[in-house]
Order: C-alpha cells, then structure tokens, then sequence
C-alpha cells in the first residue's frame, strides 16, 4: 500500500499556449498537511483543478492513495474551491443533506454530524434559513462544513481562509489542525504565508507554474532563510539599509526586519543603532515564508 | 445511486417554487375562462327583452301574447322574448303611421316610376322625345326629394316619441304593428339595440305565421286546413357541414382547429419553460462553481440526466394536475361546455398529448442545458437559445398548413423530421388521425435522435460547464466532443 494520499508526477496544463502549470510534481504522506503557497495567477488553482480531475492536464499523472482519480475516490474526498457557490433557494440543513447524500451518507448520519458541525461554526441557529438569506461569511462557514461533514481522508481546500474575518480564520485553522489529529490528509493553498506557516508540516511553493521550493517547513527555513533582526522602534530609520553587513531591510514604519550578512555581526550593528532610534523591543527570529517566498521569487527573476 | 439525489434535488427546488404553484394553478383557470367564457357570455349576455306592442290592425298582438303554442313558448324562453300588450293605440298616432305607410308606399312608386322612364330614355332615339323625357325625370326626382323629406320628419317624430318612451319606461322596444299590416306587411320595432338579429328575425317570422294563419282563417274558416297550412309552411332549419379530407365532422372543424392550436400552444410553452429552467439552472450552477463541488462528489454525466430528468419529472406532475383537473371538469356535463370542446379531448388525445410533451421535453432540454454548459452570461444564453425557440416555432407556423392539407408531403415530411416531431404530429394527430405507421415512425425517430442528442449533449456539457470566461466558438465544441 502506498503510504503517499497524494502524488502528481509533472503535470502540465497549457492555456492558450501559455504554461499555467509547468512539470509539476509532489508527493504527500499521508496524515500531512501541505501547503501549496504563491502569489494569484501563480497555478495553485490550476493544479488543484487537476486534482480534482476537474481539468485534464496535458501530460503527467495523479494519484490518490495511490490509484488514479476516479468515482470511488470521490467519497473520501474533501473539496473546497477557490470561488464558493451554494443553492441561493436552498436552506442550510437542505445543503447539507444535497451534498452528504452526494457524498453517500446516510441521512440520519448527515443530520447528527451536521448539527455538531452546524454548533460548532455558530450556525445552528440558521439552520433552516436559506442561503441567501445568510452573509458572506455564514455562507463561506457553511461551504466549509459541506467540505466536511462525509470526513474525507483527503482535504483539498482551495484558499480555505479567504473571505473569512480573523474569528473564522481561527477557527477553521483549528478544525484543520483537529482533521490532522484524525489522521486526515490535508493540502490547501494559500497566498497568506502568515497563516500557512502555523499549521503545514511541509510546504511547495510555486510561481509562474514552477516550483520554485519545496520542503518540510523547518528544512526550507534552514535552507533558504536566514535568522532575521527584528525590531521595534520609533525615529527615522532609514540609515539602517546603508550599513556594512546588513544584506535586506524591510521598514514597516515602526517595525522592521533586517537581513544581516551573518549573525554575527548583530552586536555590532545594535550598537550604531543605539541613540539614532528608540528601540521597544528586539528579537532574533526564524524567516518568514512571506520573505523566504518574495526572496526566492526575486531569485528566479534575477536568473 | 448519485443520480436519484440530484433528481430529487432538482425536483424539489422546482416543485416548491411559488411560481411553479402559480402556473400549475392558474393555467386551468384560464384554460377554463377559454372554455367556459363564450357559453357563459351568451347565457349571461342575453337579458330579458320586454317588448311592448302597439297593435293597430288588431290582429296581431292577442296572439303573440297569449300564445298556446309549447315549442313557440320554449323557443321565446330561451331567447327570454316577453310580449306585452300597450293601450297606447290612438286615432292620431295611427294616423300618422298610416301617413307614413303610405308616403313610403308612394315613394317606392316613385322609384319604381322613375327606373322605368329611364328605361325608355334610353331605348328613345329621337332628341325632342329624350328632352320631354328627361324633363318628366326631373319632375318626379323633385316629388321624390319631397316626399323624402316628408317622410324623414315623420320618422324622427316617431323616433322622438318612442325614444322617450324606450328609455323612461322599461322597456327594450316597441313594436308597432300598422293598421293595413295584411297588406303593407311590415313591422316597425324601435328598440336602442336594435341589431339582435336572433331577436329581430324572431319577431318577424312569428308576425308573418301569425298574420298568414289569421288570413287563412278569415278566408277559409276551417281550422283543419288552416293547422295543415301552418305545418306545410313550418321553418326550414339551415344546418352547415364542413367537409373535408380525411375525416369529415359536423361544423366542428373549426373549433377543433381551435383546440389543436390551443393544446399546440400549452405543449410548446410548457416545453420552452422548462428547457430554459434546465439552461439558467446549469448557467446558475457554472457561475457559483457550485459545479466544482459537484463534479468533486459525482460525474458530469450523472448530473447531465439527473437535472433532465429531475426538471422533467417536475414537468410532467405539472401537465398531469392540468390533465386531472381537466379530465374532472370537462366530465362535469352540468357545466355545458360545448360539444365540439369537450369531444375533442379523447383519451387518446390526452394520451398523444403526453407522449409527445415527454419526447418534445427530452429533446429540446438537452438543447437547452447544451446552450447552459456552453455559456457564461443569461445574455449569451439568449442569443444561442433563439435559434432554438424558431426551430419550435417552424412548426407552429407549418400547423396552419395543417389544418387545411393534413396530408400533403410537406407536413407528412416536416412531421417526421425529429425536431419538429412533438409540436407537428401532434397537431397532425388532434386534426386528422394520420396513420399508425407514420405515428410510430416519428416516435422512434425522434427518440432516437433524442438518444444521439443527449449523447452528444452529455459530451459537451462535461467540457462545457467547466469552462469559465470566454465564449467558446463552433470549432471549440466540436472539439470538446472529441475528449475522451
């Protein structure tokens, strides 16, 4: 038995003689969570649409749990996509019953565990308005729950936090993590690195159809990211990037994250820092993706 | 199975629509109000005519009244024709009918006068004669212009008094009998409607059986003769028959003709409203990626004939609530809907009905959810949904032909051609029974056709549906059907 619940061996998708997706490959163990990072329009959708066997690609393979997409394989899969779309006439227990059913549940199974989910997402109350009647957010809620409630063994959630306010971004962080502890398989997409680096165990990055990285979360900070320097501060920074053994400074105005040459140098640094700015706090902290990714993308333009 | 989910789904979104309750409710209301309407109008329509006489010959009047005649009182019943005597007979008034009578007699003299001069000035040769004669025209054209005019006061006198009494009393008319009635034979009725021709051809024939009876019995005085002479100058009833090829019926052709436009009209409508449910549906789906998830659980194919079939369903409970409310009324003698209508809907044309809205459903909603997958926009889908509304109504305007020639190649042809087939043979069908060769024929065709249809349909909205965006040209779809 294959251990991987998912592998793609280099798909390609072409539009219009364009190269959206471009000799892609990964493998994902099962039990994992990945996420598929990069800029809009750089094939995260593209790529999940093949998957999906929504589109074909024009060469290349995929596999889930090692077979070949096909009907079975639909039941224990988990689909949330990047545009999000319900029954505007229907209401939300009937949504849950259309799709459960879609999905060969039982009824009774799907009314128990859509009520726990319903509770859970705060839409409980809601339950037998229809969908129109619901806000964005409720709606996106219960897309998610819809996703779900058959509890796949494979997640494929394409931009799960977008549209979401900050309460419902934890919240489906945590039903993630929870899926994770069940053993559920996880691969989602992201153009928010700040949200994926909590919770994925490995990461691919892609830009322009490419891969452009890939790795386990803590390997590709190793690899491709330096510590960084990071400081609060009030006073007029902008000296900072002009001196000896700072390699990238990124002002936020009264945050700011500089790059050093080495590590050591940071005293050294400190010190010239001292007198022109009045520093709050100070840290040494691991890259974030958002860097190591805008990093990694400037590298490939360069070449 | 997946498929009886969608079916469900689909089934459901329509049935608890509140228009679909508004149509399916409404429809037999007004298809009643077409129905009902005309009898209801000519029962309502008629009201009571109280018709006064003034009678000064005499003879006329007692017997119209008191009439002992039982098929004479039915037919006054139905057409509620009440007599009723007037004393309002004096010495003067008949004097000035009696004036009238005769300036009208006199005129007609003179017209009858003056055509005949003429006559003659024309055969005459000589010029001295034509002046002498032309001079004689001209003197009786003056007469004439008088008496004309004579007659024209009288006439608005009598109109000034009879309106006054038409619309003080309640009366609907007054009819005027004159004193040498035996010899002028005729009536004068003044009335403010006075073009109920039921009414007026009524009165007529009734005074002249009357008047000639009276007569027979002044100058014969012998009852026995005067009843034979009364049966052998009964009423002959004009009766029409419209013949045609095929199959002839009494008088009914033309509502026949009615009832198949009528029923033509509800199965192509019914067929248009639910093929363009079936394409906003799809469009609806394609632009909320509803569709995504969709394919994610189950396969375009599933989802293709779960949606016909589940919209379809829907149609069919709808015509057969129309088909049972019918069925309970139109079998509800009581309610005196006309023969022709009532005899029109056979068992088997009810059956026919529903065959041929099945066939005629499949096919054009595969179309239609074709035009749905292939489009992004309800605009888009217009402009690629027209094409099909004239293909359904190519036949409509060949049924004219129908009626007329049932049999002729054409429409034999066209009827067969799987498009037209739901709307055309149909209509064949409730005109003339064509044969059962060619009804079977048309269904296997189009079934047929129906299968390819859905074959292909099936092929391109699974491309269709998931393409997002542009709108896709003829050669795009083409090569959408060559995916595996």
């Amino acid at each position: 038995m294959d251990e991987n619940a998912l592998s793609l061996e280099n798909l390609v998708k072409e539009f219009d003689g364009k190269k959206a997706v471009n000799k892609f490959s990964l493998k994902l163990k099962k039990g994992e969570i990945l996420g598929l990072l990069g800029p809009n329009g750089a094939g995260k959708t593209t790529t999940i649409r093949m998957i999906m066997n929504i589109m074909v690609p024009d060469s290349g393979k995929v596999q889930i749990f090692g077979k070949p997409f096909s009907e079975k394989t639909k039941d224990i899969l988990g689909y949330l996509p990047e545009e999000r779309g319900l029954y505007r006439k229907l209401t939300i227990i009937e949504t849950l019953e259309f799709f459960g059913k879609l999905k060969g549940m039982k009824k009774s199974v799907i009314d128990s565990r859509g009520m726990k989910l319903l509770k859970k997402f705060d839409l409980a109350d809601h339950k037998d308005k229809k969908i129109e009647e619901l806000s964005k957010g409720m709606a996106q809620k219960l897309q998610f729950i819809t996703t779900i409630i058959h509890e796949p063994d494979l997640l494929i959630l394409d931009e799960p936090f977008s549209g979401l306010d900050p309460i419902n971004i934890e919240l489906v962080k945590d039903i993630i993590l929870e899926k994770k502890k069940e053993g559920v398989t996880i691969i989602f997409s992201t153009h928010l690195m700040d949200y994926a680096e909590k919770i994925v165990d490995s990461v691919i990055m892609i830009n322009n159809g490419i891969k452009v990285l890939e790795g386990r979360l803590d390997e590709v900070r190793a690899k491709f990211g330096n510590k960084i320097l990071h400081l609060n501060y009030s006073g007029d920074a902008d000296f900072v990037a002009d001196l000896e053994n700072v390699k990238k400074v990124r002002d936020y105005g009264n945050e700011m994250e500089i790059e050093l040459i080495d590590m050591k140098y940071k005293d050294k640094i400190l010190k010239q820092l001292i007198g022109k700015l009045s520093v709050n706090s100070l840290s040494i902290t691991e890259p974030s993706l958002n860097s190591i990714f805008i990093g990694k993308v400037k590298d490939n333009e360069v070449k | 199975m997946k498929i009886w989910v969608i079916i469900k789904k689909e089934y459901k979104q329509i049935v608890k629509k509140k228009s679909f309750v508004i149509a399916t409710i409404l429809t037999p209301v007004l298809m009643g109000g077409f129905f009902f309407l005309p009898t209801l109008l000519t029962k309502v329509g008629r009201e009571t005519k109280n018709i006064a006489i003034v009678d000064y010959s005499g003879m006329i009047s007692e017997k119209l009244i008191n009439n002992k005649d039982r098929d004479v009182q039915l037919e006054e019943k139905k057409l509620k024709i009440e007599f009723k005597n007037v004393s309002d007979v004096n010495n003067n008034q008949n004097k000035i009918i009696n004036h009238f009578i005769g300036l009208e007699i006199s005129i007609n003299n003179i017209k009858k006068e003056i055509h005949e001069i003429s006559e003659i000035y024309k055969k005459t040769k000589d010029k001295n004669d034509k002046r002498l004669i032309l001079d004689r025209i001209k003197k009786k054209k003056l007469l004439l212009n008088e008496k004309t005019k004579e007659l024209g006061n009288i006439d608005s006198l009598l109109m000034q008094e009879y309106r006054d009494k038409v619309i003080k009393k309640d009366i609907s008319g007054f009819l005027i009998i004159p004193e040498k009635i035996a010899e002028v034979r005729k009536v004068y009725y003044f009335s403010l409607n006075i073009s109920d021709f039921t009414t007026n051809k009524y009165i007529s024939s009734r005074v002249a059986k009357i008047l000639s009876s009276t007569i027979l019995m002044e100058k014969i005085k012998d009852p026995e003769i005067v009843k034979i002479v009364d049966e052998a100058t009964r009423n002959v009833v004009f009766s029409t028959f419209a013949v045609k090829e095929g199959k002839d019926s009494e008088s009914s052709s033309s509502s026949a003709y009615m009832m198949s436009v009528f029923m033509l009209t509800i199965l192509f409508s019914v067929i248009m409203a639910y093929g363009q449910l079936i394409m906003r549906g799809v469009i609806e789906e394609k632009n909320n990626r509803i569709v995504e998830v969709l394919i994610s659980s189950t396969n375009t194919q599933t989802l293709f004939y779960g949606k016909i079939i589940g919209i379809g369903l829907a149609g069919l409970t709808q015509v057969l609530i129309w088909i049972a409310i019918g069925a309970v009324f139109l079998g509800k003698a009581s309610l005196g809907i006309d023969k022709s209508i009532t005899g029109f809907f056979t068992p088997l044309i009810v059956f026919y009905f529903l065959v041929f809205f099945i066939i005629g459903y499949f096919m054009y909603s595969v179309l239609f959810s074709i035009v749905g997958a292939s489009v992004n926009t309800d605009q888009e889908a217009q402009q690629f949904a027209a094409p099909l509304t004239y293909l359904m109504f190519i036949p409509l305007i060949i049924g004219f032909m129908v009626t007329q020639n049932p049999n002729t190649p054409i429409v034999v042809y066209a009827s067969l051609f799987p498009l037209f087939t739901p709307t055309l043979m149909f209509m064949r069908i409730s005109v003339t029974m064509p044969s059962l060769f060619q009804i079977i024929l048309s269904i296997v065709l189009s079934i047929a056709s129906t299968m390819f249809l859905a074959w292909l349909g099936a092929k391109i909205f699974r491309t269709g549906i998931l393409m997002y965006g542009k709108k896709p040209s003829i050669k795009e779809i083409i090569k959408w059907l060559k995916y595996k």
